[in-house]
């Protein structure tokens, strides 16, 4: 609550390339406190790429990118963890030669409180009581779902003021997206702020605040969910309705 | 005792008997075979070398750890890392004669003194070497495609060569000779000598300090983590370049205890020896599995017992002039049947 609106991140005219190519053409996102705005968009419009301008991975080459009023542009990727966005990545990258107790721990590499850290461990097996189950199993091993959530736990253990989730329902089965999307709103409710990236624009718009809709690296629309979930040309692109 | 050369013949698990397997257990065979017989014909005399290949092996782990290490986290062979080695077995030899003031044949408490101080010198020379040339030659390539950095490696290899070879000229340079000789014990005609004892004695603590750091501390998760993916550490807010240095840091250390052990164990040192024994130490990590570290110890150690047993036994043994055509006929055998080692995994996962 730095900037009295509440305005926690903000992507100001943002261009990331990756090499010679341009994938973001001038992105302006904002995102306040409490939060959840989504992004949605057809495949290869630049959403992963947002998520990696933020998080430090791949720096903007123009535009710039502010985090409770801190300037993140051109910061590491570590120091972005430590300001306290997390992410749950694309395609889940968890560590598959760790147990998925060890995952979770990574999650909360920059911390040192071990009590608290515990406590968040219990938290996130509350959650998915699954990851309790399978909790010296290598994560290589685990099932799609059960990878899932161990990454969206494993960024939880960041105890992020912003979780960024890239495509939480990708591969799943009806019954964990529904789960998914729960779990997304109860840490909401618990006061993280979220970004999410989705393919699944419906269940998206249902639970999000606000959304944008990404073309070929530009915004296409910015807008409430519900306006968005009424928009004409978004019904017929992205929910496949007409 | 006779079967540790070899492991058991592991490509049985894999599929069908194909030609090149039946090919690969005939040969296994043939040489446990060898064994047998020069264990049979001269009992003591195998043991004796089975002594002295445990204690090269000591050395080839060192520094087959080091390729290992750099290779899990990068993907790169640094094949700088044996004239790291090499300038650490210079380093050596120069802090013991020079600044400890050892000469050949001194004893008592002072020796081990100096050796401890000499060791601890040279880890420290060869880590920062290594660290160095990391953040030097191979970040700004760490984006580029994957020979560019492999070609800087071998550049810096000849670069290390040469300073090898300005400081201390084109012959073997001589090494106070400090380790005690003096018999550890003498069973059955078997001896053992201390020299040997404190390459083993060095060795393995050392090594237990490795394990504790990447099993038990936060940087050596940071590394296993880095390792297994790069990227997804950068998002746990693992300082990824920080941790690099580290794995060059720690990597070069181990380089920087072989070289001190080699120079006191063999006492002389040559520009050039970085180069063979890196590429001894280097077959040792894939054949152990590049990557798996108590693979590349495990490596180290058949490719000593190997070397010695070449070396020293007596009926039909090839002989020294072959050693390097063996090490080299290793490492094709193992990349042909096995090519991820003896305790690497055939790992499907990707990430
Ligand atoms: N490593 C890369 N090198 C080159 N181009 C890339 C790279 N990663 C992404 N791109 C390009 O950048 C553009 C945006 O990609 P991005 O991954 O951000 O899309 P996305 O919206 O996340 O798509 P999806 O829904 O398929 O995940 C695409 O045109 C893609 O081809
Ligand atoms: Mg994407």
């Amino acid at each position: 609550m730095t900037e009295g609106n509440g305005l926690m991140l903000e992507l100001k005219d943002v261009h990331t390339f990756y090499g010679s190519i341009e994938a973001l053409k001038g992105i302006s996102i904002d995102v306040r406190e409490g939060e959840i705005v989504t992004l949605i968009g057809a495949n290869g419009a630049g959403k992963s790429t947002t998520l990696r301008s933020i998080n430090g991975l791949n720096h903007p080459r123009r535009g710039s990118i502010r985090f409770e009023g801190r300037d993140i542009t051109n910061a590491s990727p570590h120091s972005v963890v430590k300001m306290g966005i997390a992410q749950s990545p694309e395609g889940r990258r968890l560590f598959p030669r760790m147990s998925v107790h060890e995952n979770l721990e990574m999650g909360a590499f920059q911390r040192a409180d071990r009590k608290g850290i515990r406590e968040d461990m219990d938290r996130v097996f509350e959650l998915f009581p699954r990851l309790q189950e399978r909790r010296t199993q290598k994560a290589g091993t685990l099932s799609g779902g059960e990878q899932q959530m161990c990454a969206i736990g494993r960024a939880l253990m960041a105890r992020p003021k912003l979780l960024m989730l890239d495509e939480p329902s990708m591969g799943l089965a009806p019954i964990f997206v529904e789960r998914i999307f729960e779990t997304i709103v109860e840490v909401n409710k618990q006061g993280t702020t979220i970004l999410l990236v989705e393919q699944n624009a419906l269940m998206a718009l249902d639970v999000a605040s606000r959304g944008y809709v990404l073309e070929t690296g530009t915004v296409a629309l910015a807008d409430e969910a519900k306006a968005l979930r009424q928009n004409e040309q978004v019904r017929k692109t992205y929910l496949g309705e007409d | 005792m006779v079967t540790e050369a070899r492991r058991p013949p592991l490509p049985l698990l894999r599929n069908r008997p194909s030609f090149t397997t039946v090919g690969g257990l005939t040969l296994v065979a043939l040489l446990i075979v060898w064994l047998i017989v020069n264990l049979v014909k001269t009992p003591s005399d195998f043991a004796e070398i089975f002594l002295i290949g445990l204690t090269t092996g000591c050395i080839y782990a060192l520094v087959a750890l080091g390729y290992t290490l750099v290779y899990g986290i990068l993907q790169l062979i640094n094949f700088a890392h044996g004239d790291v080695f090499m300038l650490g077995a210079m380093m050596s030899a120069t802090v013991a004669a020079s600044v400890f003031g050892l000469t050949s044949g001194q004893s008592g408490v002072v020796v081990w003194l100096a050796v401890f101080g000499t060791l601890i010198i040279a880890m420290a020379f060869c880590g920062t070497l290594n660290a160095t040339i990391e953040f030097v030659a191979y970040r700004p390539l760490r984006n580029a495609p994957r020979l560019a950095p492999l070609i800087t490696a071998i550049g810096v290899s000849f670069i290390l060569q040469n300073v090898g070879l300005a400081w201390k000229g084109p012959n073997y340079i001589e090494v106070v000779d400090v380790l005690p000789k003096s018999q550890v014990f003498d069973i059955g005609g078997v001896t053992y000598t201390w020299n040997k004892l404190i390459v083993v004695l060095i060795t393995v603590p050392v090594l237990i300090l490795l394990v504790w750091l990447v099993e038990r501390t936060r940087q050596g998760k940071a590394m296993r983590a880095t390792a297994q993916d790069m990227d997804a550490s950068a998002m746990m807010g693992i300082n990824v370049n920080r941790t690099i240095s580290f794995t060059f840091l720690i990597a070069g250390a181990l380089a920087g205890a072989a070289g001190l052990l080699y120079a006191l164990y063999v006492t002389n040192v040559r520009y050039d020896q970085g180069f063979q024994l890196g590429l001894i130490a280097f077959t040792a990590a894939v054949l152990g599995g590049v990557g798996n570290l108590p693979g590349a110890v495990l490596g180290a150690i058949c490719i000593g017992l190997i070397q010695a047993f070449n070396e020293g036994l007596t009926w039909h043994a090839p002989g020294s002039d072959w050693t390097q055509s063996i090490v080299f006929a290793i490492l094709i055998l193992i990349l042909v049947f096995r090519p991820e080692g003896l305790l690497g995994e055939r790992t499907p996962e990707g990430g």
